[in-house]
């Protein structure tokens, strides 16, 4: 089904929190000193459709935690709505929570003297799956997230990596519509984070999931998200694909091409013949390779007419690299614009 | 109704599991009732003979004492575990996954504190069960009648309970229901002495403590139906002061309740302790 045809899983409208303090007319009367109240979201408003993966980034304290939760129906909103499958996270928060499922950070979340299996058991159980469901269930999310071995073992005896993995099979438990994923892969090995990637991408693309991913991760939200919302101070300073984030960040990309079988006289007067000639800077890399570098706009046929050049003048290319702006660059450049992050340069 | 039974047995299953990893605090807890009753055994001959015929209950002092620790021990679990269910998955971290199922907060602190009601019914009845064992207390009249008042009351408690709960929920600490009912219970509602000693030796204000707390009307009603044996017809006045306790209480506790989860929920502040 093509994205815009989809259903809309979470609608999050206008939604603002502050943190209020407790006792406030209390504490103004006995005037003793209080904290100014937190405000943690401002005005938030974006849409997630079915199958979709959204990535939402952002310094600590931005937020992410607190839009979590609300989604999560854990914390009300100061007001706005968060509507989950039709439901409303405050009036009908407990069918908000049948369709969502959260595996988050927090590794007492689970009883550290039952076992793996116990613990799922106890929580299917919540979910209102029967013993035998319950087992079958929990018997499919060892087996996909490869736990098998561990299901008798105590929580407390795990690895942090399995703890993570545990809490994500938790989330699964009830095959819920909406995923919510704190750092997923935040304790994992490489290879048991690469699959917990593809397990996550085929939940969505598979199953139709709706994935809600915040990570500090930026290589993953890239690799994973269709959407990622970049957060800071509670607003949603910009959101888009991974690639409009960078295009609209910086509309230039950095190439490096290695190529041998000409010297680097030879193709800087080829290369002279067609191009200005301060567009590009050579290098001698290795005995017989050298480097040629330069900035071209994104998307424009400028690389493609290079290499014809450097090819047609009897160069063999090794290899082509290209620089773009990452999500890093362009959460930097949101904090630097917010005043959250210094300057570097 | 099946779906609320089976996380009732959610949580009675991961209880029971917990408990078995801790075997030895079972057995530790066993061994200190018969401790207690063989103590207040011997307490009991001291008073043999002595019996003041105004207090009816006490002729036998073993058999009054072991039903007052008995019934105080139910008491406190009603009035207590509530709060506790809340607190300790607070503490060890779980709560916020156990309240991610769809599972509604009232659900979440009955279910969590149904293993106390049943830890409490185990110990309650060794207590009489060791003094009939091995001590010769007899009981009479109807056990039936007497479950009733334990009901009742347990769950007047339970109502008082869910305002310390409520509580617990927003102040985390500093429970002024704990403070009040379990020093208050022990010293004012008859577990240990007759309460007309209060009125006798400290006056009637200080008496009227004792008339204002469940447990009191809890515990004469039980004694008067199990250790003199009176009916239904007799036991009329205890009954209807814990009704009225219960129709005050119940809607009274549901509603602070249902206020304190709304202002931990807009704060934030449900999961923190």
């Amino acid at each position: 089904m093509p994205a815009e045809t989809k259903a809309i899983v979470i609608a999050v409208d206008r939604l603002s929190k502050t943190y209020p303090v407790s006792f406030l007319r209390l504490k103004k009367l006995l005037r003793r000193k209080f904290k100014a109240p937190v405000e943690a979201l401002r005005e938030i408003s974006f849409t997630i459709k079915e199958g979709e993966i959204f990535g939402l980034i952002g310094p600590n304290g931005a937020g992410k935690t607190t839009l979590t939760k609300i989604i999560a129906t854990l914390v009300q909103p100061t007001s706005g709505n968060v509507i989950v499958k039709g439901h409303d996270s405050v009036a009908d928060d407990q069918n908000v929570r049948r369709n969502v499922g959260l595996s988050g950070a927090e590794e007492r979340s689970f009883y550290w003297r039952l076992t793996a299996e116990q613990n799922l058991l106890f929580f299917a159980r919540l979910h209102g799956l029967n013993g035998r469901v319950a087992r079958n269930r929990i018997a499919e999310l060892f087996a996909l997230l490869e736990l098998q071995e561990l299901a008798t073992r105590r929580f407390a005896e795990l690895s942090t990596g399995n703890k993570q993995r545990l809490s994500v099979a938790r989330a699964l438990l009830a095959k819920p519509a909406v995923l919510l994923l704190d750092e997923p892969t935040r304790s994992l090995d490489p290879i048991a984070a690469a699959r917990m990637r593809s397990i996550i991408k085929s939940l969505a693309q598979t199953n139709n999931a709706t994935i809600f991913l915040t990570s500090h991760n930026l290589t993953e939200v890239e690799e994973l998200c269709d959407r990622v919302a970049i957060i800071g101070k509670g607003e949603i300073r910009a959101l888009d694909t991974p690639q409009n984030l960078r295009t609209t960040h910086t509309e230039e990309e950095r190439l490096t091409i290695a190529f041998s079988g000409l010297s680097v006289i030879d193709a800087e007067q080829a290369l002279a013949r067609s191009f200005k000639p301060e567009l590009f800077v050579f290098e001698p890399s290795c005995p017989d390779e050298s480097l040629v570098k330069f900035t071209r706009a994104a998307d424009d046929d400028l690389l493609d007419r290079v290499l014809r050049v450097l090819q047609q003048s009897g160069a063999t290319i090794r290899s082509v690299e290209s620089e773009r702006a990452t999500l890093l660059d362009v959460l930097e450049s949101y904090e630097k614009q917010s005043g959250e992050l210094p300057s570097l340069s | 109704m099946i779906l609320f039974l089976r996380r009732i047995w959610a949580f009675l299953a991961r209880d029971w599991r917990l408990e078995l990893s801790y075997r030895m605090q079972f057995f530790l807890r066993v061994l200190s009732i018969l401790i207690v009753v063989t103590t207040l055994f011997f307490i009991s001959k001291i008073f043999s003979g002595f019996a003041d015929p105004r207090f009816g209950q006490w002729r036998d002092p073993l058999a009054a004492w072991l039903t007052g620790l008995a019934v105080l021990n139910y008491f406190m679990t009603g009035f207590s575990s509530l709060a506790n269910a809340i607190r300790q998955e607070q503490v060890q971290g779980t709560l916020e996954s156990v309240l991610m199922t769809p599972i509604s907060v009232p659900t979440v602190i009955v279910a969590s504190s149904t293993w106390d009601f049943v830890q409490a019914t185990l110990f309650s009845s060794l207590y009489l069960l060791f003094g009939w064992l091995f001590f010769d207390v007899h009981y009479r009249g109807s056990f039936l009648l007497a479950l009733m008042f334990l009901v009742l009351t347990t769950i007047v408690l339970s109502c008082l309970g869910i305002l310390s709960a409520s509580f617990a929920m927003v102040f985390k600490r500093g429970d002024p229901f704990g403070v009040f009912l379990g020093t208050g219970s022990a010293l004012f509602s008859g577990v240990f002495f007759p309460t007309q000693l209060i009125n006798q030796y400290a006056g009637p204000r200080v008496a009227s403590i004792s008339r204002v707390l469940p447990p009191t009307y809890g515990l004469d009603g039980i004694r008067r139906v199990l250790i003199e044996g009176q009916t239904l017809a007799q036991v009329q006045q205890p009954l209807i002061t814990l009704l009225v306790f219960l129709i005050v209480l119940l809607p009274f506790s549901l509603w602070v309740f249902g206020r304190a989860v709304r202002k931990a929920k807009r704060e934030g502040s449900l999961i923190q302790y």
